[in-house]
């Protein structure tokens, strides 16, 4: 009923933490901010800045900058997932059968947080893509 | 591709935007048909055929495989193909430059070669010339439109208050059928033109011909005292000749179009007898009156006055 | 071990309150192996049995309409939901005669203009995003092992609201008088109706969203609050956590369409230039605001078919899921990137090609968390030892479908590939393929599937393999060629087609072969009716799968018998006796001894249990309520706005009394015994109550509207070179600022009303309530003066327009405000609000909260913004 291989601390260490639950949306809250600035950033640039398309490498080093920020700010918080999840589970990349304790949930929610940051990690590049190859305001 | 080659189909290209469109829809198609085997295979096998459980392992792997490994790859490749050629797809004009706006429904033509200070007016059908790359301004005086050729290349909306901007090169000489696009009211789907790609040299000698007034054998021609008779000029221009209305088409060389009405009739007597008479039941909720109560004989001269005007 | 915590968010209540705190639970938790191995007397069994049934008895006769339990509303809706799915059905079958000559003349353009339109507007409105809720509706609480809902009835309400505005909107077909723009209704050409056809789409459609958001909340809040104890988020069955997910899209996707058919209706009845170029408007305003929800709406649909099939297949597979925090991971991630793609609609709107490209990417970029879903199925599958049933056809023939769909989306989200093949009959393959592979198909493989859960009976494999190969065969024929036909040219929304061409032969195809679609349709639907009165018997658990949904026994009423305490992912499968101890009432909640109906509400991330919540049975207040509320919305369509102001004043009445009469019902004693002796409270309040949550999400959805609003004031700066123009009036700064210091005063006594009550001091509340709607009164009507009085002209051009519509709206709210600080000073006069049973007060405070954030973003949008740009 209780958990195999964890101590009798476990239930009071990891009690509650809503915080973690709200810590998986880190890493998709980056790549929205940094979409949201691509997009804003170039819109207004390409109708508010006079001679835009002269200066189009102001954006697109702009966004460039931006870009190693987000990558930034979700490899930190993907290292943290990493070992909130890697902590006594060494085994599987995928995580198996849950056991009911509240480490195998504060594992589980580490494990989330990291795959979240991995694809956002993605969705950050993929963002950044247009500048270097669409790069106008055409 | 026999069955892909209407007159209004994307496989049959005749511009260098289209061409490189096609290619990217070949290449994606392929794509597409190998992944869907794939993983319909992959879930069929699954699903009836694999006996014994599968080890961990060989399951970890699929998921990070082909659950993210694969899609990462493709769709990069992809999307840095894809990207890549929007740059060449919106290049700018080296020239000539036409301002097509939409109305209800039919297109307004205008010609601005460099340099002029007024343009040349037609509507319903666009000429380009080969081998240049043509900028066209889309603008929309009543709802949204969409322009799209898809012999030359994609679409662009036109929409009021915004001036929208594309560019075709076409690389063949031929006729070709366009229609709007986006949904614009009752007769959207009788809003269509033709497109007629000409050699360079020969455009530019249509191109001056049409930038000519109503010839003068024309204005002492019984029709053109019917077509003042009735009013006619009120909507529509007759270019030199009192005739300045703008509500319709410049009707100044409206028998030299191949299509009448925006590529719903063809341009014969016949067909501008009927249109006159009763536009609306060819075209729901179109601007122009009926002129059922005009004497028969007066509406075929008309008519073929009007179809004589090239 | 006892339950500590009693979930409070933020500080500590102060030492002075805790008197008149709930107390907390107490008692043995979670149970020892001990407890549950006790059997339970038979006899007691029996009497608990028959309390509960009393209780959980549906009413009878011509009351039985009264119902509000979840099994008896999510049949209502979902078989309203397929109702109106085949009507919608019936629209796209005579499109497709008319469709299947050139030049036919079986319908004129505005018939035909009229049918598209309707077709993909109750397609969405009132079949997918509603079938979704429905579905859930009459599944959650089966799945969580819990009685009910915690609001069951706000889902009568929003059901019944769903209802009447369904028939209104669907039903203007018959009266030759439905909108004729097409379900995203673009202006200008929307504009140009007469009629009341646009009416009946903005008005009749913003009432059903705001019954959908209506029941968004309850599943949220279900799903965060009504879990079994023990069920932490990662025991959660996945169906639950998309349920989350989706909820929260639809939270913060429908709220942007609201606040753009506020505009349109604005730009439609009065005048104001919102959409119009000429006074300074933009009709691409609209196209962004319908897509930041339309295509969030796609996954909304999309991904519950998502959470069906990843209930199904572990059956089928018998084992657990492969991979359950990769679902995850794709079920929120998918939420999240689902909005960066909505400009992906509006690639031929000449936008400069780099804005383009981040939709282009974003659009890519969410297919890995799709294909991620897709590929822990195929692990699963491949894991376990497989068989097949009608469930999987249904599932094997979604996959076929969707995964064509899929790539047909991977070509149109890029961009120079769509500016072919938008807006022609490519597209409506494309969305077709993904609609039926992500939707229908799951959705019928969910109905066979969890058939016996709601009737105890099966549905027939012989006419269910019919109607999969004619459905099946029937789509393929009719729609893989739409894929040509588009792309040799044929433009979606026309009515009719020259013979030259050449696109006839495809479309006799598809005509043809959407008959063999709806021929199937015939074959299910005759066999979804037809089980329900003279389907085999099957035992309860007929696929033996591992989760809680198929444990409660269908003939009875109580949903689960007792309430389980969960500590794996399956239980059923992976529990010792679990079902024995389910239906011989060991668990939780066992018994009724008051006659009333219970539920355990729970902690967020760890189900401990926190209270038993008791919810209301039978009630009449939801239909008037819902009479009324759909007077509000359907009255203005006839231009009738006396009469539609009077029905919102009755709605706005019936509402309040039908919280009052439930605030002011306390329960009879501090805590009950909630079985295997565990205690626990029978009141709670603030962050506590199931009640404070949803108040919580509803305001995210309003600031997402509010938000969408001050989006329209950046996006006219940077899309028009004359905005503001040279030299317009501003709005009065002193009034603004007026308005401000009023309105934070009354928020701040509605704040101190709630904080002294708590501490023991009602009557120092009363007095704060009593002052608190004065000032706002005093705040709103400076707020109002701040634009009327400079003379903004919002029917001159869109600059004051739009800061009128920012301004009313935020009024709207601000009466709002006023309408709860009465209602709490009523109660607390009346006695019926103390400091022990003060839930209302914390409600209207967090309400105030978002009050007071839209206030101050309206003074300095409204009078600060202009005077920067």
């Amino acid at each position: 009923m209780t958990a195999r291989r964890h101590s009798a601390g476990g239930e009071q260490e990891f009690a509650e933490e809503r915080a973690s639950l709200v810590r998986i949306t880190f890493g998709p809250l980056i790549w929205a901010m940094h979409f949201l600035l691509s997009y804003a950033g170039a819109a207004v640039f390409c109708a508010k800045f006079p001679h835009a398309s002269e200066h189009l490498d102001l954006l697109v080093w702009g966004i460039g900058l931006a870009t190693l920020v987000a990558l930034a700010g979700i490899a930190w918080q993907g290292q943290r997932s990493f070992h909130q999840w890697r902590k006594g589970n060494e085994d599987s990349l995928i995580e198996e059968d849950a056991d009911g304790s509240s480490e195998d949930r504060h594992q589980f929610l580490g494990h989330a947080a990291l795959l979240l940051a991995v694809i956002s990690a993605v969705g950050v590049i993929y963002t950044a893509l247009p500048a270097f190859l669409t790069a106008t305001c055409r | 591709m026999s069955g892909c080659e209407g007159p209004q189909s994307v496989f049959r290209t005749g511009g260098s935007d289209a061409a490189q469109l096609e290619h990217l829809f070949l290449v994606m198609l392929a794509g597409a048909v190998v992944l869907w085997l794939g993983i319909n295979g992959l879930f069929y096998y699954a699903s009836r055929v694999s006996a014994r459980p599968v080890s961990r392992a060989r399951v970890e792997a699929l998921i990070l495989g082909g659950g993210v490994g694969l899609p990462v790859v493709v769709l990069t490749a992809l999307l840095v193909y894809g990207l890549s050629i929007m740059p060449d797809q919106r290049a700018p004009g080296d020239g000539l430059r036409l301002r097509v706006t939409g109305e209800q429904f039919w297109w307004r033509v205008e010609y601005w070669p460099e340099g002029a200070e007024a343009p040349v007016v037609s509507a319903n059908e666009v000429r380009l010339p080969v081998g240049r790359r043509t900028e066209i301004e889309l603008a929309a005086t009543d709802v949204i439109h969409s322009f799209w050729l898809p012999a030359l290349g994609g679409k662009t909306d036109l929409i009021p208050g915004r001036v929208n901007r594309m560019s075709l090169e076409p690389t063949e000489v031929g006729t070709w059928r366009g229609q709007c696009a986006e949904f614009c009211g009752l007769s959207h789907a009788l809003m269509a033109f033709q497109a007629i790609t000409l050699e360079e040299a020969e455009f530019g000698a249509w191109l001056a011909r049409e930038a000519q007034g109503l010839a003068p054998e024309a204005r002492t021609a019984e029709g053109y005292a019917i077509f003042t008779a009735q009013g006619c000029g009120g909507c529509h221009a007759l270019r030199g000749t009192e005739a300045r209305g703008t509500v319709g088409p410049d009707l100044t060389h409206v028998g030299g179009r191949a299509t009448l009405a925006a590529g719903i009739l063809p341009m014969t007597a016949d067909a501008l007898t009927d249109w006159i008479r009763d536009p609306a039941a060819f075209k729901p909720g179109v601007e122009m009156p009926g002129y059922d109560h005009m004497d028969p004989d007066e509406l075929a001269t008309l008519a073929l006055w009007l179809e004589g005007l090239r | 071990m006892t339950v500590a915590d009693p979930e409070r968010l933020g500080r500590p209540i102060p030492a002075a309150a805790d008197r008149f705190a709930a107390p907390a639970p107490s008692g043995p938790f979670p149970p020892t192996p001990e407890m549950l191995a006790e059997p339970v007397p038979p006899d007691l069994a029996a009497a608990q049995e028959d309390r509960l049934r009393k209780a959980w008895k549906a009413p009878s006769g011509w009351r039985y309409w009264s119902a509000v339990n979840n099994s008896e509303v999510g049949v209502w809706y979902t078989l309203t939901c397929l109702a109106f799915m085949l009507g919608a059905g019936v629209l796209a079958l005579l499109m497709r005669v008319q469709l299947a000559v050139p030049e036919n003349g079986f319908l004129s353009a505005d018939r035909y203009n009229q049918f598209f339109t309707m077709h993909g507007s109750a397609m969405m409105f009132l079949f997918a995003v509603p079938m979704f809720e429905a579905v859930s509706i009459l599944l959650l609480p089966a799945l969580l092992g819990a009685r009910d809902l915690p609001f069951p009835r706000l889902s009568a309400f929003g059901y019944w609201c769903f209802l009447i505005g369904g028939v209104f909107v669907l039903g203007s077909v018959f009266f030759d008088a439905a909108p004729n723009s097409g379900w995203f209704m673009y202006p200008p050409v929307s504009l140009q109706q007469e009629g009341v056809g646009p009416d009946i789409w903005l008005l009749g459609l913003s009432f059903i969203e705001v019954a959908s958001i209506a029941a968004a909340v309850e599943l949220i809040v279900g799903t965060l609050k009504c879990r079994p104890p023990g069920m932490r988020v990662n025991l959660m069955p996945l169906y639950a956590w998309y349920v989350m997910v989706v909820g929260g899209m639809i939270l913060f996707a429908f709220p942007p369409l609201i606040a753009g058919d506020f505009l349109y209706e604005l730009q439609s009845g009065f005048d104001w230039p919102f959409f119009d170029p000429e006074r300074g408007g933009d009709p691409l305003l609209w196209q962004h605001l319908f897509w930041i929800f339309g295509h969030p709406e796609v996954y909304i649909i999309f991904l519950p078919s998502i959470a069906l099939t990843a209930m199904i297949v572990p059956t089928f597979a018998r084992r657990p899921i492969v991979g359950y925090s990769w679902i995850v991971l794709s079920a929120v991630g998918t939420g999240f990137l689902s909005f960066g793609l909505w400009v992906h609609h509006m690639f031929t709107t000449g936008l400069p090609a780099l804005s383009l490209g981040f939709f282009s990417a974003a659009s890519e970029a969410v297919v890995i968390p799709t294909g991620v879903q897709l590929f822990a199925f195929v692990a699963t599958l491949l894991a376990g030892r497989a068989r097949m049933g009608l469930p999987m056809l249904w599932i094997a023939g979604a996959l076929a479908i969707f995964t064509a769909g899929g790539l047909t989306g991977v070509m149109v989200a890029i961009a120079p590939f769509d500016w072919q093949a938008h807006d022609t009959y490519f597209v409506v393959a494309h969305l077709h393929y993904t609609l039926f592979g992500g939707f229908v198909f799951p959705v019928i493989a969910g109905a066979v599937y969890f058939y016996p859960v709601v009737t105890g009976r099966m549905l027939s494999e012989r006419l269910g393999r019919w109607a999969f190969w004619l459905i099946f065969a029937g789509f393929n024929i009719a729609f893989l060629p739409m894929h040509l036909t588009g792309l040799i040219g044929m433009p979606r929304r026309v009515f009719t087609y020259p013979a030259e061409m050449g696109w006839g032969g495809l479309n006799m195809v598809s005509t043809l072969a959407s008959f063999v679609i709806a021929a199937g349709f015939a074959v299910l639907v005759w066999d979804l009716l037809r089980a329900a009165w003279v389907g085999p018997r099957t035992s309860r658990n007929p696929w033996n799968a591992g989760t809680l949904e198929f444990v409660p026994d269908p003939d009875e009423n109580w949903g689960t018998r007792s309430i389980p305490y969960v500590h794996t992912r399956y239980p059923a499968w992976e529990q010792e006796a679990f079902v024995e101890r389910v239906d011989s009432g060991r668990f939780y909640l066992p018994d009724a001894p008051e006659g009333l109906r219970e539920t355990l509400v729970t902690s967020v991330i760890d189900a401990r249990p926190l209270q038993v919540l008791r919810v209301p049975g039978p009630s009449w207040i939801t239909h008037v309520a819902a009479l009324f509320t759909a007077g509000a919305f359907i009255l203005p369509v006839y231009h009738l706005y006396w009469a539609a102001g009077v029905s919102s004043a009755l709605a706005i009445l019936t509402v309040c009394v039908w919280l009052y009469l439930s605030a002011r019902s306390h329960p009879e004693a501090e805590t009950k015994d909630a079985g295997l002796g565990l205690r626990l409270p029978l009141y709670v309040s603030g962050p506590s109550s199931v009640g404070w949550w949803a108040m919580w999400i509803t305001m995210l959805g309003d600031a997402t509207a509010f938000a969408s609003l001050v989006f329209g004031v950046f996006f006219y700066w940077t899309a028009r070179p004359d905005f503001p123009p040279e030299g317009a009036a501003m709005a009065s700064g002193t009034l603004a600022v007026a308005a401000l210091v009023a309105l934070a005063l009354s928020w701040a006594l509605t704040l101190t009303a709630r904080v002294v009550n708590a501490r023991g001091r009602p009557w120092t509340a009363t007095l704060c309530l009593a002052v608190a709607p004065l000032l706002a009164v005093a705040g709103g009507a400076a707020l109002l003066g701040s634009v009327w009085l400079p003379d903004l002209d919002p029917t001159s051009h869109v600059y004051p327009a739009i800061l009128w519509a920012i301004v009313i709206w935020t009024l709207v709210h601000v009466g709002g405000g006023i309408i709860m600080q009465l209602f709490c000073l009523v109660g607390l006069l009346a006695g019926d609000f103390t400091p022990r049973h003060d839930a209302p007060l914390w409600n209207i405070t967090l309400f105030w909260h978002f009050l007071a954030l839209t206030v101050l973003v309206t003074v300095a949008v409204v009078a600060g913004l202009p005077r920067l740009l």
